[in-house]
């Protein structure tokens, strides 16, 4: 099951660009890994780009799954795992 | 470890790839990839050009496909070798022609008789196995995999693709395992269908147009990571499976296919027991020889010994053989053909019968033709009347064999007009914005549309292509510039087989229902097959029905072969420009030239039609010539060595055969090695190659006794000349054609012009102006009859009677039922007519409208009778009245609805016939609104102004000499026709009416080359004033 949240997100990354953090609702999720990648086609008709999606389990008072994408610039969290 | 990409679609995945040949090979070579497999759907269509091009740029090719199976599963399949290669070709083959009408699909009993040499990956998730496995029908899978090793052994493969997704790459998880418990190799692949990430855009929108939808309603699995992957993605994809990757190695080094390419494939001709090709050519050229020149000289001997000398040692004589055999066959019966292009210049071709130029009259090289050191196979090109082109193919084809015949195909692409329409459909673009984009676009490239939307007045108004909006939809117009939208049957071209033609060329079927090559011209020549051009030539079906005009209407059999080819009459109606309807004469630039050229013997139309390229033309040729020719500057050669080369062209070269006599002459080269000095200067060559070539020249000539400085001069002449000199060969053959229709029209105008207006479309003017022309031929044209017009236009008298088929809606079977129940009698009535002949309604009432009734009746009260008729005709079908009844429906008279109105009569000529019989709609025009008829331009003075006002026949746009573009406009106004020459600066100006007006008021001064060469240099140019656009358009229901 996941929760819908597509929220922008803040995102701390290494100088090797990887995602070490972020800040959702004002609140640190630390990333412990990445569990997956994938790009997703877009209504590239109707001008939108294609988005890059990451999966990672973050740990804020529990650890979870999150998954973020990134959309000029700027990154969102798309959806929370159950 | 190297990964190897073994699926890979490109563009002539007709409508999936998204990529050129180019940019995979480009992206190929930039992540330094050692080989790269090619495996389009169902088609090997770029596999040669394909294996050139990775050849060439270091990469090893690797030719494959993905075909379709029984059932729509998918199979990708790879060639190891030369077996492979035939395999495949056949197994398409068999796929495509099993098919028609459908997909193409190959049965496991196709891919088990040609699996030798292919090896087999599992394909993409349409696949059989992997589809089996994602939808848990294990069993099934290991069914099908049982087969596939079966057939295929050690060289099937479980094809892995992992495109990362939300759901993860679990179907290649499964897959693997499935692979794994049953001790299947297994083999990663991307299923590439473009270059770069950007381009899955470019994919989804070509599969959106092929499907007929809009993209936004693409349905099923859409993914952006079709693209070439790296190395180091592929490998870090895989890294769990180390061995799907080294088995893309191993795969490639078993896949070594060695096409032998430039290599001849002659058919085999069947000669007499005991002759050899050589010999029974040699017998029958010497034969053929003898019955042209009667006793042979010695010079022509030695010749045709040349020849044929040439001809064996390349190992050609079968081909002329094959070729002598199809054109004897046609003339037998009475079928016109003739060669065309440079096999002209062959006294073998001439003495075999194939040409009807005599190369020793007309000084022609045989070199120009072939020689020992142009080692490529020859092409006879045949025209053959249009009307029976195809029972000369079927000969060929019950010659050969079906199995060894088929026609070239040939690849439709995208240009800027189908790209704009076809991807606005798909992205829903409103259908006016389509039609503005459209407006004004003719044969533009769509790679260049912006900068043509930017430069071409008759575009850069346009405010479509600068709105914001639709600045993405036009960058997606140019993406797709060049991609294949189908495959279509090459004109002309056959193919014919040493063998069976499917063991070298795939083969599928048209849309018209023949079988053709998937490979176009060009790769079946790089292929070596024979491929004879057998072309439908219009201009041979005219001077056969104009011969049997003649001998209809004044009983006169002329053999046109023999007739004189100084007329004085010909040449004097070319001088006039009075050539429309003539084979190559009737251009506004050929009568043009006619104009300024005044010619007055046969040579100047062979000069003519050289001269009349955009080459030489570009090049001012023509400057140099005419003085010349008109004895105002004096005749001088450089070194009078030339003079033997260039006597007959007054000092100028013309001919590409006189390049190689100059060679020759000056610098001692033999004629082949001259053909391969003008062959290279032809072509595009480095400024190295360039200077290479003019020191080869000048230090042999200089060795022959040239004074350098001449040497220099000449070589800089051969150099400007070489790239757009005319074969002079196939200008001799089309000169004669010119030559005899240009007699015809001369002395038999009607008869001719009948057969010209009864073979439309042809040429370069419709219908209506060939009427038109025929009546300034004081030649009446006369309107369908019921009783006199046939099929075709007629003789009546000394007039044109218009034919039944030029109706507008006239069907075969109406036609046939017409002239049958008329062979039987006459029609003596309307009620006559309807009931012995099956002629639909629409077609009858159009029949009446146009006059073909009025030998029979008044016109309205035969329209007025005309439901009554049909009413009559339906009871008398089921059996409720007789043949007799209600007789009085002749007698029955009406209200008169006269239209015997001249501008209505016009409205239903233009309407339903096409043409402008009665009258023309200028005629209604006022004329006292200072409008110059066409008839009178060549009588008024140069450089006076004149205001004209016409209908376009049509635009053309030469290149010139400057770059800059100049638009040519012929128009006709039903007195004659007039050429307008539209410079940059009016194109500026009037850019808005330029390709867009139907009709225009022109204004402009008279210019005059020449003595007779008449044209009207614009000066402004707009649409007709609303009055007389009323009339045209409205009084006469002019429809554009």
């Amino acid at each position: 099951m996941s929760r819908l949240i597509d929220e922008p997100v803040k995102v701390h990354q290494s100088n090797d660009s990887i995602i070490t953090a972020f800040i959702w609702r004002k609140r640190l999720y630390r990333v412990l890994d990445v569990v997956g990648w994938w790009r997703e086609p877009s209504d590239w008709w109707n001008g939108k780009p294609v988005r890059f999606f990451i999966r990672v389990n973050a740990q804020n008072s529990s650890t979870g799954t999150y998954e973020l994408y990134k959309l000029g610039g700027q990154w969102f969290l798309s959806r929370v795992l159950d | 470890m190297d990964f190897i990409h073994l699926h890979v679609h490109s563009q002539y995945s007709f409508l999936d790839g998204a990529s050129s040949l180019d940019k995979l090979l480009d992206k190929a070579a930039s992540l330094r990839m050692p080989a790269l497999a090619l495996t389009d759907h169902n088609r090997l269509t770029g596999a040669i050009r394909f294996y050139s091009k990775a050849r060439a740029a270091g990469i090893k090719p690797i030719i494959g496909a993905e075909v379709d199976l029984d059932g729509g599963y998918h199979l990708t399949l790879l060639c190891k070798n030369a077996d492979g290669y035939s395999n495949l070709c056949r197994l398409i083959t068999q796929a495509h022609l099993s098919n028609r009408d459908r997909k193409p699909e190959a049965t496991r009993e196709m891919l088990r008789n040609h699996s030798s040499g292919l090896i087999a990956l599992s394909g993409c998730s349409k696949g059989e196995i992997p589809a089996f496995v994602a939808e848990g029908k294990r069993d099934k899978a290991k069914e099908a995999a049982c087969f596939y090793r079966e057939v295929f052994g050690k060289d099937f493969f479980i094809e892995l693709i992992r495109y990362p997704s939300r759901e993860g790459v679990s179907d290649s998880y499964r897959l693997a395992s499935f692979a794994k418990e049953d001790n299947l190799p297994i083999v990663a692949t991307n299923n590439v269908h473009y270059a770069e990430i950007k381009e899955y855009r470019i994919k989804e929108l070509l599969n959106a147009i092929d499907r007929i939808i809009p993209a936004s309603q693409l349905e099923g699995y859409r993914t952006v990571e079709q693209y070439l992957k790296s190395q180091q993605e592929m490998v870090k994809l895989f890294r769990d499976l180390p061995e799907a990757i080294k088995n893309t190695e191993e795969i490639a080094s078993r896949c070594n296919l060695e096409l032998e390419l430039g290599k001849p494939r002659f058919p085999k001709f069947a000669i007499p027991e005991g002759e050899s090709d050589y010999g029974y050519l040699r017998k029958i050229a010497f034969a053929g020889a003898g019955r042209k020149y009667g006793s042979l000289s010695d010079s022509i001997k030695d010749r045709l010994e040349h020849e044929l000398d040439t001809i064996n040692k390349l190992g050609f004589c079968s081909y002329f053989l094959v070729v002598w055999d199809i054109a004897r066959w046609a003339k037998s019966r009475d079928i016109r053909c003739q060669a065309r292009g440079s096999a002209v210049d062959s006294l073998v071709v001439y003495a075999l019968d194939i040409s009807n130029v005599d190369p020793v009259a007309y000084n022609l090289l045989f070199e120009r033709f072939m020689h020992p050191l142009r080692y490529e196979p020859p092409d006879i090109d045949l025209d053959v009347d249009r009307r029976r082109r195809d029972e000369v193919r079927d000969y060929i084809y019950q010659k050969y064999g079906a199995e060894n015949v088929a026609c070239v195909g040939t690849i439709n692409t995208y240009m800027a007009r189908g790209a704009i329409r076809d991807i606005g459909k798909a992205l829903q673009i409103p259908k006016t914005i389509i039609e503005e984009a459209c407006n004004g676009i003719h044969w533009l490239s769509a790679s260049r549309l912006m900068e043509y939307a930017d430069t071409l007045p008759e575009l850069k108004h346009s405010t479509v292509y600068k709105k914001k909006e639709l600045a993405d939809f036009f960058k997606l117009c140019t993406a797709i510039d060049g991609f294949p939208k189908h495959l279509s049957v090459h004109l002309g071209g056959l193919l014919i087989g040493s063998g069976k033609l499917s063991d070298l060329v795939p083969l599928e079927w048209s849309g018209g229902g023949d079988i053709i090559s998937q490979y176009d011209k060009d790769d079946i020549e790089r292929l070596g097959i024979v491929k004879l051009d057998l072309l439908s030539l219009p201009t041979l079906t005219v001077i056969e029905d104009a011969l049997n005009n003649i001998k209809q209407s004044r009983g006169i059999d002329i053999d046109i072969e023999k007739i004189p080819r100084n007329d004085p009459a010909a040449f004097s109606i070319l001088r006039d420009g009075k050539t429309i309807g003539t084979f190559q004469l009737e251009s506004p630039a050929q009568r043009e030239m006619a104009g300024r050229l005044l010619p007055n013997r046969f040579e100047d139309i062979i000069v003519s039609i050289s001269l009349v390229r955009p080459g030489p033309l570009k090049s001012n040729m023509d400057k140099d010539y005419l003085p010349r020719r008109h004895g105002k500057e004096p005749v001088k050669y450089l070194h009078p060595k030339l003079k033997n080369a260039l006597g007959e062209t007054l000092g100028v070269i013309l001919y590409q055969e006189q390049v190689l006599k100059v060679a020759h002459d000056l610098a001692g080269m033999s004629y082949a090695e001259a053909d391969g000095f003008r062959r290279a200067m032809t072509h595009e060559r480095t400024e190295q190659e360039m200077e290479k070539m003019r020191d080869s020249f000048i230090s042999r000539a200089v060795g022959d006794g040239i004074r350098k400085n001449i040497a220099e001069k000449v070589f800089e002449q051969l150099a400007a000349f070489a790239a757009y000199g005319f074969c002079k060969g196939h200008a001799c053959a089309y000169a004669i054609t010119a030559y005899q229709t240009l007699w015809l029209k001369s002395y038999y105008p009607a008869e001719f012009l009948a057969a010209v207006l009864s073979n439309q479309p042809m040429g370069y003017y419709p219908s209506r102006v060939l009427a038109a022309e025929a009546k300034r031929f004081g030649v009446e044209v006369l309107p369908p009859d019921i009783n006199n017009s046939s099929d075709r236009y007629a003789v009546e008298k000394g007039a044109i009677r218009v034919s039944l088929k030029q109706l507008k809606g006239m069907s075969e079977k109406a036609l046939e039922s017409i002239l049958s129940a008329r062979a039987e009698r006459k029609f003596t009535s309307l009620r006559d007519f309807v009931l012995r002949t099956d002629v639909s309604q629409p077609i009858l009432e159009n029949l009446v409208k146009v006059g073909a009734f009025d030998s029979l009746g008044n016109q309205d009260n035969l329209l007025l009778q005309l439901p009554k008729l049909s009413e009559l005709k339906h009871k008398v079908i089921r059996g409720t009245a007789s043949l007799f009844e209600d007789t009085a429906l002749e007698a029955d008279t009406s209200p008169d609805f006269s239209i015997d109105d001249r501008k209505s009569r016009l409205f239903i000529e233009r309407e339903l016939l096409s043409l402008d019989l009665s009258a023309h709609p200028l005629d209604f025009c006022d004329s006292d609104n200072g409008i110059t008829k066409m008839r009178d331009l060549p009588s008024i003075p140069a450089g006076r102004r004149v205001k004209l006002v016409g209908s376009v026949i049509r635009y053309e746009t030469p290149p010139t000499r400057s770059g800059k573009r100049v638009v040519y406009v012929i128009m006709e106004d039903g007195t004659g026709i007039a050429d307008v020459t539209v410079f940059s600066d009016v194109q500026e100006k009037c850019g808005q009416v330029l390709f867009r007006e139907r009709w225009l008021t022109v204004k402009g001064k008279v210019q005059r080359r020449g003595q007779k060469a008449t044209s009207i240099i614009a000066e402004e140019l707009y649409p007709l004033s609303r009055t007389e656009r009323s009339v045209v358009n409205v009084n006469s229901g002019v429809q554009f």
